[in-house]
């Protein structure tokens, strides 16, 4: 039996009313049929978004249902399930999570298995992943899934950046990229107009783009408000507060999220509302998902007066006028433009700076602005796509910025046999030490 | 050209098998550059036509992570671990440069961890595309045409349509030598062993194209010229895996009374098996093998009409291979950490056995460590399939 968990204390009240979305989100899938609409098992950060919400297909998150399972620690029975049938337990947890429920369900004719967290998610009338560098799971858990699924067409589409080198200038790159992204964005309409009998309204995915931009620049603006001292919102919050970014974008509810956020935290600033009682440290999120069984570790760190004004992890949007794009009234080449750029918009800096690399960059940036004392990863075993190369990171940071406090901290996003909170709080104690001695050193 | 000498070719792939290197390290003496490259996706035509020596690198199974731990994190690939040991290592200090063609997360997030800690005078990452579609095909065409640029600017030498086609040929050829080799693992008991094809398939992935293909045709003469082995009545075995590249396991297989005959390895048959089409534009074959003819499970296949198409798609040459070498086990050796492999598991497993072949599946590190129990588990299928 898992055990009760108090709920983390949480700073702000829009992440207080995250949990209606993520229900929310499961609720359309299951409610769907009902309205006569198709459910699409869909990754985040695909740039795929518009398209789907313009195709009114909602989109099932098995990324969002782990994390659910996780945080409700009963994710255990369907990693097993997925255990059984041979898949590793190295791999993805999101995805052999989400892939035990799948097969559940199916050996149970529909019907959601015991214990499925709010209800559980419904079943996909189609699969759409992406193959490109964000994370092989997301051509390889659409794949799997289809052998339990056999019905299910799957759509995976490619979307690619230039990869980061110090000798290139990504610049000259950047048509191939957005030619290729464009044309494959353009085969996921012709799916989906032929799964869901329906054509593509333009002008309506026109809006939805420009809803998504102004969604990314009042994400951008409500975020940057966290540079107050003290923070009115950590990364405790943001783990939350990320979720209409990531599982809502180009619905207006997103955006209308965000435009409270911005408001609340405009409010908590002109009241001097910190996040941890007494604010002593600053700290950057410099990379890692979190471990979603134990939130409560932010928690931890706000009681001893350590706070994340800002992540890296699910910040994955720019201001757009930072991004500089040019005009034009093609949807596709926007959102294939605005991504391309997007993972490519740390690339000059680093050029700047000999040794360094974008993700250094984007931390030392993060370190200036936001006033940091030093930097935590979280190493999560199952995923290498933000996990591998988080070493490296902390070596360049040192070599190129210099001997700031860094902790690197281990466990998993879903598999609560890696973590041990006593250890981790231990490990916190020393960090905490190190920042200590390191703000004293440089004051 | 490399001269074997009498009935000695095997002995050459045994020495090229047992100091890996050795041939690249001389020809590097001589003048020529070396760019390593790090699995069956590595442009080896383009390298060939570029006038370099492709170099496919590989770890050494005995040998413990030291180094490499301090700049790469566990949870990697194992594989790619144990490379990054070597070079840091300084195992291949006569590598220029080295093509990193995205494959896998392990490879790709690890680039930069590569490139910054070898700090070779040559670096390029090729990102190649996990589909297949009209537009993939596109833009592996221009990923190429980037890789042919950066190549003239490290040999300040033009890489005409010429080169590369006279480049494909070679390969293709090469490939053919490979593939007929392999035509003698089919008799059974087969004339040739699974640990003398794994030394060879080493040593050729170590060599120039001509001199790979020199050695392949005079290993096939030699293995011909011998007495062919008594008949035996011991399991044919097939063995499944992305880099796989040393003796142990192979001699685990044999050690517990089978033959190893045939393999869908990134090193072998993958390798091998499917050539590049001469076309009008050279680049154009080369985008269409590496997307659509290679099998291998970082490309996306899914478009079929039915999932049973799509599993013939991905995983039917597994079952031709069954039947042409008369398989009569599979195994399964995939990596710890290797999402493309181990999320093709359960698929891959009840196509091969829905056709009758029984399947053994490891999940492995890169070592020898656990070759013990790896050992046990072999036997025990060995005695249920016997
Ligand atoms: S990014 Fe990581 S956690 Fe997310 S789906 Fe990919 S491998 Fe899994
Ligand atoms: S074994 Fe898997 S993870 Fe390792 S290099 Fe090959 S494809 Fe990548």
């Amino acid at each position: 039996m898992a055990e009760e968990r108090k709920p983390r204390t949480l700073a702000t009240k829009a992440a207080a009313s995250i949990p209606k979305f993520v229900r929310g989100n499961l609720a359309a899938t299951l409610k769907a049929k009902e309205e006569g609409k198709k459910v699409a098992d869909a990754y985040i950060n695909d740039g795929q978004d518009e398209i789907i919400r313009a195709m009114d297909i909602v989109p099932a998150w098995g990324e969002s249902f782990a994390g659910v399972c996780a945080a409700k620690r009963e994710a255990e029975q369907y990693l097993r399930k997925a255990e059984a049938d041979n898949f590793s337990r190295s791999l993805c947890t999101y995805a052999t999570c989400t892939i035990g429920f799948d097969m559940w369900r199916e050996e149970l004719g529909g019907e959601m298995p015991p214990k499925a967290p709010w209800g559980g998610m419904g079943r996909p009338d189609m699969i759409i992943g992406s193959a490109q560098q964000l994370c092989d799971p997301r051509f390889k858990w659409p794949q799997a899934t289809q052998h339990y699924l056999q019905d299910v067409p799957v759509y995976v589409g490619g979307m690619y950046y230039p990869q980061w080198d110090p000798n290139v200038d990504h610049h000259e790159q950047e048509e191939i990229y957005v030619k290729y992204a464009r044309a494959e964005l353009m085969e996921l309409v012709r799916f989906c107009e032929k799964h869901t009998g329906k054509k593509m309204d333009w002008d309506r995915l026109s809006e939805l783009v420009n809803l998504t931009e102004k969604t990314w620049d009042i994400f951008i603006d409500a975020y940057e408000l966290r540079r107050a001292i003290p923070t009115p919102m950590d990364t405790g919050d943001a783990m939350n507060t990320m979720v209409p970014l990531t599982f809502n974008l180009a619905t207006q509810e997103a955006y209308d999220f965000y435009k409270a956020l911005y408001d609340e935290l405009t409010e908590k600033i002109k009241n001097k509302q910190g996040v941890a009682e007494n604010e002593k440290y600053r700290i950057v999120w410099g990379a890692g998902l979190p471990s979603w069984f134990a939130l409560g570790d932010f928690h931890y760190f706000n009681e001893k007066g350590a706070v994340f004004p800002v992540e890296v992890t699910y910040r994955n949007c720019e201001k757009i006028e930072r991004l500089d794009l040019p005009p034009t009234n093609d949807p596709l080449e926007r959102i294939a433009r605005r991504w391309v750029r997007m993972w490519t918009y740390w690339y000059d800096a680093a050029r700047k700076r000999k040794g360094s690399i974008p993700k250094v960059e984007r931390i030392i940036s993060y370190i200036e602005e936001y006033k940091c004392d030093g930097v935590v990863f979280h190493s999560a075993f199952s995923c290498r796509s933000w996990h591998a190369g988080i070493v490296h990171q902390a070596q360049v940071l040192k070599k190129v910025y210099g001997d700031i406090p860094i902790l690197i901290m281990e466990g998993d996003i879903v598999d609560i046999s890696s973590y041990n909170e006593a250890d981790t709080h231990n490990r916190i104690d020393a960090f905490i030490e190190a920042l200590d001695a390191y703000k004293k050193r440089s004051q | 050209m490399t001269n074997f000498g009498n009935g000695s070719s095997l002995t050459v792939a045994d020495k090229y098998y047992s100091q890996y290197g050795l041939r690249a390290r001389e020809l590097k003496g001589s003048g020529k550059k070396i760019i390593g490259y790090l699995s069956v996706l590595g442009p080896i035509e383009i390298l060939t036509a570029a006038g370099v020596v492709p170099f496919r690198l590989k770890g050494n199974v005995s040998e413990a992570i030291t180094k490499g731990d301090a700049y790469m994190e566990t949870i990697i690939c194992p594989f790619v671990r144990n490379v990054f040991d070597a070079a840091i290592k300084g195992k291949f200090d006569f590598l220029e440069g080295m093509v990193l063609p995205h494959q896998c997360d392990s490879i790709d997030r690890t680039d930069d961890v590569w490139a910054n800690n070898l700090q070779l005078p040559y670096w390029h990452y090729l990102n190649v595309p996990h589909v297949t579609d009209d537009p993939s095909i596109e833009f592996m065409k221009d990923i190429l045409r980037l890789l042919i640029r950066s190549l003239e600017k490290l040999t300040g030498k033009k890489i005409t349509d010429d080169d590369i086609a006279q480049a494909v040929k070679a390969h293709n050829e090469n490939r053919q030598l490979m593939r007929d080799l392999y035509v003698l693992r089919k008799s059974n008991p087969p004339m040739i062993s699974g640990t003398e094809m794994m030394k060879v398939l080493v040593a050729a992935m170590s060599l120039p194209v001509d001199e790979s293909s020199a050695l392949i045709k005079s290993v096939t003469e030699e293995v011909k010229a011998r007495p062919m082995p008594a008949n035996g009545k011991v399991p044919r075995i097939m063995l499944i895996g992305d880099q796989i590249d040393d003796v142990a396991i192979i001699d685990a297989i044999e050690g517990a009374g089978a033959h190893l005959v045939m393999d869908d390895l990134s090193i072998g048959s993958k390798m091998y098996w499917t050539d590049v089409d001469a076309t009008p534009d050279p680049i154009q074959g080369i985008a269409e093998r590496y997307l659509r003819k290679l099998k291998i499970p970082t490309t996306f296949v899914g478009d079929g009409n039915t999932y049973q198409e799509n599993l013939e798609a991905r995983f039917g040459h597994m079952k031709q291979f069954i039947k042409e070498f008369k398989v009569d086990g599979a195994i399964l050796f995939i990596y710890k950490y290797c999402d493309p492999y181990g999320f093709d598991v359960p698929a891959m497993k009840s196509f091969i056995e829905s056709g009758g072949t029984p399947v053994l599946y490891l999940e492995d590190e890169y070592s020898t460590s656990t070759l013990a129990r790896v050992k046990t588990r072999i036997e025990a299928f060995l005695e249920m399939i016997a």
